[in-house]
């Protein structure tokens, strides 16, 4: 019975990237993308699959290190995998597979072809997504699964049957201890428990996830996700780095590569009050213009990239999506605004009063700042036109966005101060459980009520 | 938050008007009908500073005849760029910009100007649209030297990148 004493594992397997670790801990152990290489049928048997690079793997292998990014990867300069030796022999064609930043170096080479189980949040292959599990315990957590009881996370609006699918893999594929299948907004929502803001614990509130491929504004009363007024936003980190490009590209830099943009997004953007004040204040002091020196395999060019009005132009594409799309026109106050008034009229309060911030794409030094001011006008507005048609007072809404410094990794962060809980083991379904009553056991997951 | 407006008032029983068009003063040294602007900021400010800002959008909803001028503006600056050159230096740049601000040019109102559909002016008082001709000419001309200034602020060889970058920018998806 050792699984009581082990914390538990928490395992979010985003559309971009999947984050690993151990209950309690502050941050995650591995952030590598959810990608995974396999080996194609036709090449497995001439290559014999690189097995000459069995290197001795130090700490400081590369492919360890925490990424940023889903589709590129730093030092692949340097590139050797670690070692797979069993690729060599016959009949183990399955076992030759890679995952993370080592599937995306395995995947520049002829004979392994890369692909992305999670689709949209959903896994869409079950049978890669198993192998990427596998992989995850044994190769990078080194667990016994048998040892531990797991945390899973799951996008809102998950049919019942993936639970089921999950349970069956991790009871009967891994003999895990025990599992909780928690939502992604829900963990978000306990991650910001840590902000000084944050004065009861409530599970009410709304979530903004915004990563690589698309942002969601979630509301959540009481622990339960509202399903119907749940609003998607076709802009994410993606489409930032694309316009950043596009800037560069319009002026001519010597390199606009997306990693580039990419780079320049995460380290030199911010969200400004106000565009035109913001392009007088780089006319004044030209201090503000900076320039990103591009890191190059051959060392011998040194490019040089002035970094200009894109630092505050590309985080407004949330709050001005005309300026980089032509379909979508609606700003991100204006979406959390509608989705909070879809929701039932006695939970509004609780939703303007926490809306919660989630992911890397949420980052952007006085993001939650601006959405708070503009949401904050878009409320008084519609109070004041509501008291002056009706001619009674209100009693106010008071919005309030949070922003805390887990927010990259929020997601995780809940699971991992959830599942270090005492009362977590009993929330979670048991071996012995599944054994008695079936998969269906998972379709239902008690509610964590923390007060 | 939608395109920028123009922060000039009018009122039509006092300042000049030709159509739906309004003759701000300006502060300039050019020759023309304009009056004298009294404070330091005037429209031509007023478009250069929304220049950056505005370039980026393609819908633009017009609220005041102070707004019609401020669409002129912004296009002809978009028209002085696309005249220069990464290497263009100040001098030849006050040549080439000369030029285009003294150019024929058509005026609001007339076969040939993209947007007429938001412009309407008495066409047929000759005496009115000499009056906004010669106006738009001044304009121009003072819009164009003060760009300069903004161009070649930090170096007199070449114009700043960072404001040539917007010249493949279409406010409003329309060039002059």
């Amino acid at each position: 019975m050792s699984y009581l004493n082990n914390p538990a594992i928490v395992m979010d397997n985003g559309t971009g990237l999947t984050k690993l670790g151990f209950a309690g801990n502050d941050s995650p152990s591995w952030v590598f993308p959810t990608a995974i290489a396999t080996a194609q049928r036709s090449t497995t048997k001439s290559s014999g699959s690189g097995a000459s690079t069995s290197s001795a793997q130090s700490a400081s292998n590369p492919y360890f290190g925490n990424s940023t990014s889903a589709t590129s990867f730093n030092s692949l300069a340097s590139a050797t995998l670690m070692s797979n030796n069993l690729a060599g022999k016959r009949g183990t064609e399955d076992l030759d597979f890679y995952i993370g930043n080592e599937a995306l170096t395995a995947a520049q080479g002829p004979s392994y072809s890369l692909s992305y189980p999670i689709r949209h949040g959903q896994v869409e292959n079950w049978d890669h997504m198993e192998r990427f599990w596998e992989n995850s315990i044994f190769k990078y957590l080194r667990t016994e699964p048998e040892d531990h009881f797991f945390l899973l996370t799951e996008p809102p609006l998950n049919p019942p049957e993936n639970r089921e699918q999950v349970a069956e893999i991790f009871f009967e594929g891994f003999n895990c201890a025990g599992l909780y299948i928690a939502v992604q907004a829900v963990l978000a929502l306990a991650a910001s428990w840590t902000s000084s803001k944050v004065v009861d614990r409530s599970l009410t509130g709304t979530v903004i996830d915004s990563g690589d491929g698309v942002t969601h504004v979630i509301p959540v009363a009481e622990g339960y996700v509202v399903g119907s007024a749940i609003k998607n936003i076709p802009i994410a980190g993606r489409d930032i780095t694309l316009f950043i490009q596009s800037l560069l590209r319009e002026r001519g830099e010597e390199d606009t590569t997306l990693r580039t943009a990419e780079r320049i997004k995460q380290e030199y953007c911010y969200v400004c009050s106000d565009i035109v004040k913001e392009f007088n204040k780089f006319d004044r002091d030209p201090q503000k213009f900076a320039q990103f020196i591009v890191e190059n395999s051959e060392k011998t060019k040194r490019k040089v990239i002035d970094v200009g009005y894109e630092r505050f132009l590309a985080p407004e594409i949330f709050f001005n999506p005309e300026i980089a799309s032509s379909d979508f026109l609606i700003p991100l106050p204006t979406v959390v605004d509608q989705t909070i008034q879809a929701c039932p009229i006695d939970v509004r309060k609780g939703l303007y009063n926490n809306i919660v911030l989630s992911g890397g794409s949420t980052m952007f030094k006085d993001f939650g700042r601006r959405l708070q001011r503009d949401l904050k006008s878009i409320v008084n507005n519609r109070i004041a036109l509501s008291e002056s048609l009706s001619g009674t007072r209100s009693t106010g809404v008071d919005v309030q966005v949070i922003s805390h410094r887990r927010q990259r990794n929020a997601v995780w962060f809940g699971g991992s101060l959830l599942a270090q809980t005492a009362e977590f083991k009993s929330y979670c379904h048991t071996k012995q459980d599944y054994d008695e009553i079936g998969p269906e056991i998972v379709r239902n997951f008690s509610l964590f009520n923390m007060v | 938050m939608p395109a920028y407006h123009s922060t000039f008032a009018t009122d039509a029983q006092n300042d000049r008007m030709v159509g739906n068009v309004v003759l701000l003063p300006l502060k300039t040294n050019f020759r023309g009908p304009a009056y004298q602007a009294n404070s330091d900021y005037d429209i031509i400010d007023e478009c250069l500073d929304l220049f950056r800002a505005n370039s980026f959008f393609k819908n633009f909803e017009i609220r005041s005849p102070a707004d019609r001028i401020l669409i002129y503006g912004i296009l002809f600056v978009n028209e002085c760029l696309s005249q220069l050159r990464a290497t263009t230096s100040y001098n030849e740049g006050l040549k080439l910009l000369t030029n285009v601000a003294l150019d024929d040019f058509a005026v609001p109102g007339t076969p040939g100007f993209p947007m007429n559909n938001v412009y309407s002016v008495p066409v047929q008082s000759h005496a009115e649209m000499d009056l906004l001709k010669s106006y738009i000419q001044q304009f121009r001309q003072e819009l164009a030297m003060r760009l300069l200034e903004r161009l070649y602020v930090y170096s007199k060889d070449r114009p700043s990148k960072f404001w040539l970058a917007f010249t493949r920018r279409r406010f409003m998806n329309k060039s002059l």
